[in-house]
C-alpha cells in the first residue's frame, strides 16, 4: 500500500479551477517532485494534501487513512510534515523552542498537569528536550539554540524550519521550494543535506522546486503540472525531453 | 538559600500585611486600596493571556469578571447567609471559611464557559473582527443581568458582607485580604506555569504565526478555547473578590470602561510580560487613587489662580479623561509598553540569583 495517494483531485476557488484531475503515489522513502511554472497550482496541491483546503473533488489517503476533511494538526500527527515558501517560524521564540513546539502532538499532558506541575509534566518535557536537543544536534543547530529565529541568517532559518519539521516525526516531508532565495553555492549544500536527511530519517519527501538543478539531481520522480492540469510524469531524463513540459516553460517555438 | 530571598521577601511582605492589617496598624481605606491592587493584578495578568500571549485584542474582558462576580456572590450569598431569595443558609454560616474556594472555583468556571462567548468565533475570526465581538459579549452579559430582576437587575445584588461577617465570625482575621493574596498567588503561579510550559507556549506560537502553528500539529483552535476560558476564569476569580469586598456588585461596574482599565494595565506593563503587567496594575491602582486627591487639589489650585471659572469644577469624570490620555501617550511614546514582551529576570538577569521560579 502506498504512502500516500491521492485520486483525481480537484480543487476551485470561486470560478477559478485552480486544479483538475490530479493524482500521486508515494511510496515509502521515495524522493519526488512537483514541478511546473509559477501560478501552475503546485502549491495548490501540498495545501490540499496537508490539510489546509479540503478538496472540492477527490480523494487523498494518507498512511492508511483517508485525511479528506481533516484539520492540518491532524494530518500532521498522522506523520505528514511541510516546510513553507516563506519561512514561516515563530520568530520571538527560541530555536529550541520552535523544535519543542512541533512536537506537541504528542505531548500527552494538558492544562491541569502543566499548572500542577504533576510527574507526567515533567517526563513529558524532559522526553521533548531529549528529542529537540538531539534534532538540533543533528542538524547542527546546537549552538543556535538560544537564539531567536529572527536573528539568524536566511539559510539557517530555512535549515531551522527543516529540523522542525523532521521534529514532527514525519514519514513524509513535503517540501515547499526549500532552494528559494538560495545562491548557487548554498544549492550545493542543500542538494547533499536533502540527500542526507532522506537517508538518515528514512522517510518519502516530495518537493516543489523551481531550481532544476535540485530536483533533477535529487528526484526518482517528477510530475510536471501546467494550468492546474497534470501535463507529464516520468523520471528526470523523460521529463527533460518532454515535448509538452518544453512548451509549457519556454513556449510553443510554432509561434 | 541565597536563591530563594526574593521569594521569602514575598512571603514575609504578605504575613506582614496580614499581621498589620488583623493588628489595626493599616487603615481601612489603605487595605481596600491594596485589596483592590491584587485584584487589578489578576484582572491585569488574565488579560495579558489573551492580549499579550496570544496577540488577540479582547475589549470586553471585565464582561467576564462580570459574571465572575454575580455566579460567586449567588453562591456565597446562597450557601452562608440568610437571605430573601434563598431563603436560610443553605450550608452552615461556619463553613463559610472553609469553603470559600468553592465559591472562587464557581466563579472561575462560570466565567469561563462564558469565555466560550469569545471562543468560539475565535476560530474563523481575528483582529479587528473578534475585538468587536469582544465589546459585544460584555454588553450582552451585561444586559442579561441587568434584565434579570431577581438578583437586583440593574439596582444590583448585595449580601456578600454577611459572608465576609460569617467567616469573621470564625476567626476575627482580615479574611478578604488573605483570599485576595490566595488568589493572586495562584493566578500569577498558573499563568508563570502555563506560560513556561512547552504546552502553554502552543499560545506563542498561535500568536506568532498561526499557519505555522496548526501545520506543525498543534491543534489551535483547542489552544485559544484554553487560553480564552482560562483568561475569562481568572477574570472571573477577580470578580468575586471584587464582589466581596466591595459588598455590593452592579453590572455597570463591569462595563466598558472596565475593560479599558484592563487594556491600559496591560499596554502599561508590556503585552506579553508578567512581571510587567504585575508591576503595571500595581502602578495604575496607585494612580487612579492618587486621583482622587490630585484632582480636588488641581481643582483649588486652578480656582484660586483664577484659570478656572467660578461656576466650572473639576470632578472625578476627568478620571475618564486622564486615563484614556495615558493610553494614547503610551502608544504614542513607548508603544511595547514599560518591559515589552520580557520578564523582569530578562532585563536584570541579576535577579535569577536572588529568585526561585518553578
Amino acid at each position: 500500500m502506498p504512502l500516500l495517494e491521492v485520486n483525481h483531485l480537484t480543487q476551485r476557488f470561486g470560478g477559478l479551477q485552480a486544479l483538475t484531475d490530479f493524482n500521486m503515489k508515494i511510496e515509502e522513502h521515495d524522493l519526488v517532485g512537483l514541478i511546473g511554472p509559477n501560478g501552475a497550482g503546485k502549491t495548490t496541491v501540498f495545501n490540499l494534501v496537508s490539510g489546509f483546503y479540503t478538496p472540492s473533488e477527490g480523494s487523498i489517503t494518507f498512511a492508511g487513512e483517508a485525511t479528506r476533511g481533516l484539520k492540518p494538526h491532524a494530518v500532521t500527527s498522522l506523520g505528514m510534515a511541510r516546510t513553507f515558501q516563506n519561512i514561516r517560524l515563530w520568530n520571538d521564540l527560541s530555536v529550541l523552542d520552535n523544535i519543542r513546539l512541533a512536537q506537541t502532538h504528542w505531548l500527552g499532558y494538558g492544562f491541569l498537569n502543566a499548572v500542577l506541575r504533576t510527574k507526567k509534566y515533567f517526563a513529558a518535557e524532559k522526553r521533548i528536550e531529549e528529542k529537540s536537543r538531539d534534532i538540533l544536534e543533528m542538524m547542527d543547530l546546537s549552538q543556535y539554540a538560544g537564539e531567536c529565529p529572527k536573528n539568524l541568517p536566511y539559510g539557517l532559518q530555512r535549515r531551522v524550519e527543516l529540523a522542525r519539521a523532521l521534529s514532527t516525526n514525519p514519514k513524509l516531508l513535503l517540501l515547499d521550494e526549500p532552494a528559494a532565495g538560495l545562491n548557487s553555492a548554498d544549492i550545493d549544500g542543500l542538494i547533499r543535506y536533502i540527500r542526507w536527511i532522506h537517508d538518515e530519517f528514512k522517510i518519502s519527501i516530495w518537493m516543489i522546486e523551481h531550481q532544476m538543478k535540485v530536483v533533477m539531481s535529487l528526484c526518482q520522480r517528477l510530475t510536471v503540472i501546467d494550468f492546474g492540469r497534470t501535463i507529464a510524469v516520468g523520471t528526470p531524463d523523460e521529463i527533460k525531453a518532454n515535448h509538452d513540459v518544453i512548451k509549457a516553460y519556454l513556449g510553443d517555438d510554432n509561434l | 538559600m541565597k536563591r530563594h530571598t526574593i521569594n521569602i521577601i514575598f512571603l514575609l511582605a504578605a504575613v506582614l500585611l496580614v499581621m498589620a492589617a488583623q493588628y489595626g496598624l493599616l487603615d481601612n481605606y489603605v487595605l481596600t486600596v491594596l485589596m483592590f491592587m491584587g485584584i487589578n493584578v489578576i484582572f491585569a495578568t488574565s488579560l495579558n493571556l489573551v492580549n499579550g500571549y496570544m496577540g488577540e485584542f479582547s475589549c470586553g474582558h471585565a464582561g467576564f469578571m462580570c459574571v465572575g462576580a454575580y455566579v460567586g456572590s449567588l453562591m456565597s450569598v446562597a450557601f452562608f447567609t440568610k437571605s430573601a431569595l434563598f431563603g436560610g443558609p443553605l450550608l452552615s454560616p461556619g463553613l463559610a471559611p472553609f469553603l470559600f474556594p468553592l465559591v472562587l472555583l464557581g466563579a472561575f468556571v462560570a466565567a469561563a464557559l462564558c469565555g466560550l462567548i469569545v471562543a468560539l468565533p475565535s476560530f474563523n475570526t481575528r483582529d479587528d473582527y473578534l475585538a468587536i465581538i469582544t465589546i459585544a459579549a460584555n454588553y450582552i452579559i451585561i444586559s442579561i443581568i441587568e434584565n434579570i430582576d431577581v438578583i437586583g437587575g440593574p439596582r444590583g445584588f448585595s449580601g456578600m458582607k454577611q459572608t465576609v461577617s460569617a467567616m469573621r465570625h470564625v476567626a476575627d482575621i482580615p479574611w478578604m485580604l488573605l483570599w485576595v493574596i490566595v488568589g493572586v498567588f495562584i493566578c500569577v503561579l498558573a499563568l508563570y506555569r502555563l506560560m513556561t510550559s512547552t504546552y502553554g507556549k502552543g499560545i506563542s506560537a498561535v500568536c506568532q504565526n498561526e499557519v505555522a502553528a496548526e501545520i506543525m500539529g498543534i491543534n489551535t483552535n483547542r489552544v485559544k478555547i484554553m487560553a480564552f476560558m482560562v483568561s475569562s476564569g481568572l477574570a472571573g476569580v477577580a470578580g468575586v473578590l471584587y464582589a466581596h469586598v466591595y459588598g455590593y456588585v452592579n453590572p455597570q461596574a463591569f462595563n466598558i470602561m472596565k475593560s479599558t482599565e484592563g487594556l491600559v494595565m496591560v499596554y502599561l506593563g508590556g503585552m506579553g510580560s508578567l512581571s510587567g503587567v504585575i508591576m503595571a496594575a500595581i502602578a495604575f491602582t496607585l494612580l487612579v487613587e492618587m486621583l482622587r486627591f490630585i484632582i480636588p487639589a488641581a481643582n483649588d489650585l486652578l480656582h484660586f489662580v483664577n484659570i478656572l471659572p467660578d461656576s466650572f469644577e473639576l470632578s472625578q469624570i476627568w478620571k475618564w479623561v486622564i486615563i484614556p490620555l495615558i493610553l494614547i501617550m503610551l502608544m504614542q511614546f513607548r508603544p511595547e509598553g514599560i518591559l515589552g514582551n520580557r520578564e523582569l529576570t530578562q532585563v536584570f538577569p541579576r535577579l535569577k540569583r536572588w529568585i526561585t521560579l518553578k
